[in-house]
């Protein structure tokens, strides 16, 4: 035990050195903009030469500061601003953007799976099944790897698209971000240097104290990786909600104004969130694949069990995701009102309702391969004949929640509805409603799971039948709860409403946390009525999770592009505008279009990927089959 | 367990017996009303019942050894929900909506029926017949699917291209956003951060908690408040506002968005769409004061680009009230309805 710490020990120190020595260039380079350093020369040269220094407002912090930029350029159509292939330029750089995006949020969400993964099969007990963990965390880095040259590449063909089609702009961009962007490039060569090592070394460091220190890197890897997404973040936070500069855009000296805007934290926490739900989305559609196209049963069972842990992950991240995205849309609505109503009551409010569409598929998709997970273990048939239930909860949520506001329909139609609003579809329309719809949605897909989890297990524990009573009645009560607030919400004033979004999410989680727990002590020690057979799943639930896959891409390509959109003809919203051609808000139908091509695209690429992955798998010894999952029945996380 | 389910079995034949004569016109829509104010959770609760319903008709049916295969089950359950959408709802539901709703019915009757590998067998086994096609009648069948399935294709293929002159779609805005500020007889109002200067206490300070409490209470009902009455002479303050905006109101509005603030005025039905319905949850109440502040200042004219197309004949009120005028009307408006204004504290 005490050999164990003294590792420990010695692995935090190791790291917090390598975790120095990454950051030292990063530390070395803050002082001066950090400090406005600039700012006070500036002004010394200045009044040397005898001028006035000359101040500005914070848009947004309403701080005075010296002016040390530029203000923002005063673009006109013409190919000194907008040089232009026969082409629509916005659509070049939507398509070079939502490309590098998809990747980056792959590769950065992939190495997080890794050190969870990885950590889990540290500190299990059972050797075989360290061993499946192992091999599955360096199976994922492995997929990780090709994504990352590419998410490069694709960075790359960003920055010049940029510099060829929008140079204007770019230049008064990375005027206001130059340390930044510095920081940025630093960054990735310390990112790239940690995931080299952290690939290459894993053999190396399979054992004792060398593992941990692996581990660590992943530690350091992912601290790394989430830094990078926040400067990136601080970019689209400034164009959204610019801070730092005064009304022309002329940057005052204050670098960490610039980087704090009003929406960058809602903006990093949705995109943690959102990555890994994506990238658990990803590799559970690898598997599932790989599943599909299996000759031999350990294999079918390999990758049947690769795919639920990585389901599993991904929703687990995907739950809390849309009450991040509320948050992030509170945050618009408090910066910017007409930016909020053009989001969700205007403009843009038909592609909410896509996303909410979206949202249902995927949580619809989850509960779908949950109940066919169930057809794996025997003793999970009791469960079958109350599905329909779940469906009729599932579904009954959905339509509220997708339920649109704004109505598409022939003014023959507004007639006989007698005027635009609708006594059941006004009601169901808003926010109040959608609430208790989605978290309707949630709390089942949380009793999915809790079935799953004691699908082939009955409780031995002498309190069984009052904790599946308290349980039944606690869900019961969260199901009231939920619908009782969402019905509430429409007496009460609007922000107070929006505050019941709270009750009703602790609501939620409080299933989630507590049923987890509970059900967790309650199936300690369980009779089990059979192992889980692995790889005895429906073809059906395998297109489930590419479903899932699928429909996670698709929305994010829809949600970069209401976010980006919000702007309408702004680069930098109220501070630098768009003169080019494409200053206008696409039709729905020509953005969802745009969008599949991005999916269609990423998912082609990210074919090729997987067929490299399998090239390098072919070349690996037959060492790489060690521990297939048939041979435990289960996995430690999952019971 | 078997007399639940013979209840449930009553109210499933009943709720069935109920839709196909609203359905065919034998007995009235209106049987079991519809309750304004009740119908988006009646809708649901009706839906839950005939679900109980079902499930009780399926268990009884199964128990007489008559149960119904799970192919019909499944596309006899979706069929009814799109009747239901269709007949029973009313003031009818636009076709993109039922067709939304129908689509999430498909795939819950599809989930629910392949939930697992037996009822998947099930379901799937008179397509498989047709496909196989061993007696004469699935023979016949699969040779009708031949001929019917490119004929249908054809049709639906020559209906999309065929030129039409119907109506176009519209895709119209509820809420277009609004501008950062907006200048009103001269003056500029920013409308994040501007007020109802009416809205205040009796010592003549902002105060929308004070001016809240003085709502109706919404409740069930719509109750005055005791003490709350604008219409009493020696109202002061906050109230008597609210009674001077009501005067405004009712010289000005009610014509057209009628004398519940429902949109139902005298004249609404010369309009296409009818005016705003003030007492719906979706409209004043999910808005700033300073919103409906420019809205009735600017009208339907005064509206953004994104706002079109929209077809509000509202004039534009700032050319006929002054902007006292107005602010008192939109604080009679939210003392009519029971709501309150958004805030963002």
């Amino acid at each position: 035990m005490g050999l164990l710490a003294g590792k420990r020990i010695f692995s935090i120190m190791a790291l917090c050195m390598m975790v120095g020595l990454l950051l030292l260039p990063i530390v070395v380079a803050l002082p001066s903009p950090a400090t406005g350093e600039e700012a006070p020369v500036a002004g010394e040269e200045a009044k040397k030469e005898g001028d006035k220094v000359e101040k500005g407002r914070d848009v947004y912090y309403k701080t005075e500061g010296i002016v040390v930029g530029a203000p923002a350029p005063k673009t006109t159509d013409g190919p000194k601003d907008y040089p232009r292939y026969n082409f629509e330029s916005r659509v070049l750089i939507w398509f070079a953007n939502q490309q590098h995006l998809y990747y980056g949020s792959f590769v950065l969400a992939v190495p997080i799976f890794c050190m969870i993964i990885e950590f889990m099969g540290v500190v299990t007990k059972d050797k075989a099944l360290a061993k499946r963990y192992d091999q599955l965390a360096y199976d994922f880095i492995k997929i990780s790897l090709t994504a990352y040259s590419l998410t490069a590449i694709l960075g790359g063909i960003l920055i010049f698209t940029f510099l060829t089609l929008y140079p204007a702009f770019f230049s008064y961009l990375s005027g206001i971000f130059r340390p930044v962007m510095h920081i940025y490039a630093l960054m990735f060569v310390a990112e790239s240097g940690t995931l080299y090592i952290y690939y290459y070394g894993w053999d190396k460091m399979r054992e004792g104290f060398l593992k941990w220190i692996h581990l660590s890197m992943s530690v350091v890897l992912n601290v790394i990786g989430t830094l990078l997404m926040f400067l990136a973040n601080s970019w689209i936070g400034f164009m959204m909600s610019p801070a730092g500069v005064d009304e022309q855009g002329r940057y005052l000296g204050n670098i960490w104004h610039v980087i704090h805007t009003a929406l960058w934290n809602p903006l990093n926490l949705h995109r943690i969130l959102g990555n890994m739900a994506f990238g658990g989305g990803v590799v559970a559609a690898y598997a599932a694949y790989k599943f599909l196209a299996s000759k031999t049963d350990e294999d079918r069972a390999h990758y049947d069990w690769m795919g639920y842990i990585a389901m599993a992950l991904g929703v687990a991240f995907l739950i809390p995701l849309p009450f991040a995205g509320y948050w992030l849309m509170r945050e618009v609505y408090a910066y910017r009102q007409q930016m909020g109503i053009t989001l969700m009551g205007g403009l843009l409010a038909w592609l909410f309702i896509i996303q909410a569409t979206m949202i249902g598929i995927l949580f619809l998709s989850t509960n779908y391969y949950l109940w066919q997970a169930m057809g794996r273990m025997r003793g999970a048939e009791k469960y079958q004949r109350y599905i329909k239930y779940l469906v009729f909860l599932l579904a009954c949520g959905y339509m509220v929640f997708i339920t649109p506001h704004t109505m598409v329909m022939t003014p023959a139609e507004l007639k006989a509805m007698g005027g635009q609003q609708h006594p059941v579809l006004g009601n169901y329309g808003v926010m109040s409603a959608k609430n208790g719809g989605i978290n309707v949605i949630i709390t089942t897909t949380v009793l999915s799971f809790v079935w799953y989890m004691r699908g082939n297990k009955v409780s031995t524990v002498s309190w069984a039948k009052f904790g599946n009573i308290f349980m039944g009645v606690f869900f019961t009560c969260a199901y009231i709860n939920i619908i009782w607030l969402a019905i509430y919400g429409y007496y009460i004033p609007a922000n107070v409403r929006v505050g019941l979004s709270v009750p009703q999410v602790a609501t939620t989680l409080s299933c989630l946390f507590f049923m987890f727990a509970l059900n967790s002590v309650m199936m300690r020690g369980a009779k089990q009525m059979g192992p889980i057979e692995w790889g005895k799943i429906s073809a059906r639930s395998q297109y489930a999770l590419i479903m899932l896959a699928t429909a996670f891409t698709w929305m994010m390509g829809l949600m970069g592009y209401i976010r980006s959109s919000v702007r309408l003809f702004w680069h930098v919203n109220e501070i630098m505008r768009d003169n080019s051609p494409w200053a206008y808000t696409h039709t729905v139908g020509f953005a969802a279009n745009m969008i599949s091509a991005n999916v269609l695209f990423f998912w082609i690429s990210i074919l090729f990927v997987f067929w490299l992955g399998s090239l390098t798998a072919k070349k690996a010894p037959v060492e790489s089959k060690a521990g297939i999952p048939g041979s435990v029945p289960q996995p430690a996380t999952s019971h | 367990m078997k007399a639940l389910m013979s209840l449930g079995a009553l109210i499933g034949v009943a709720g069935l017996l109920l839709l196909g004569g609203m359905t065919f016109d034998i007995v009235p829509s209106t049987t079991i009303r519809l309750v304004e104010g009740y119908m988006p959770m009646q809708l649901l609760f009706e839906v839950s019942c005939y679900v109980m319903g079902f499930a009780g008709l399926s268990y009884i049916l199964n128990a007489m050894g008559m149960g119904i295969p799970r192919f019909w089950q499944g596309i006899g359950f979706w069929v009814f929900f799109l009747l239901y959408l269709k007949y029973r709802v009313y003031p009818p539901i636009p076709f993109s909506v039922r067709a939304m709703y129908g689509t999430v019915g498909l795939v819950a009757v599809f989930m629910w029926i392949s939930a697992n590998e037996d009822d998947w067998k099930k379901f799937k086994q008179p397509i498989m017949n047709v496909l196989d096609a061993q007696t004469g009648v699935n023979k016949l069948l699969r040779y009708a699917y031949l001929v019917l399935l490119p004929i249908l294709i054809g049709g639906f293929s020559f209906n999309a291209m065929m030129p039409k002159s119907e109506e176009p779609i519209e895709l119209r805005t509820v809420h277009p956003a609004p501008p950062a500020s907006t200048k009103v007889h001269g003056k500029t109002y920013t409308l994040q951060t501007s007020q109802n200067p009416y809205r205040v206490n009796p010592e003549g300070k902002y105060d929308q908690e004070y001016s809240n409490s003085n709502i109706v209470e919404q409740g069930m009902g719509r109750l005055m408040k005791p003490n709350a009455n604008p219409w009493d002479e020696n109202s002061q303050g906050y109230l008597k506002y609210v009674r001077e905006g009501g005067e405004i109101f009712f010289q000005n509005c009610h014509f057209c968005h009628g004398d519940n603030l429902n949109g139902r005025g005298l004249h609404a039905f010369a309009f296409n769409p009818i005016p705003a319905n003030f007492t719906d949850p979706g409209t004043i109440a999910q808005l700033q004061e300073t919103f409906i502040f420019w809205r009735v200042a600017k009208g339907g004219i005064g509206l953004p680009n994104e706002g079109f197309p929209w077809a509000s004949v509202m004039p534009p009120w700032e050319q006929h009230l002054t902007v006292d005028e107005i602010w008192k009307v939109i604080l009679f408006e939210y003392w009519h309805t029971g709501y309150y204004p958004r805030t963002w504290d």
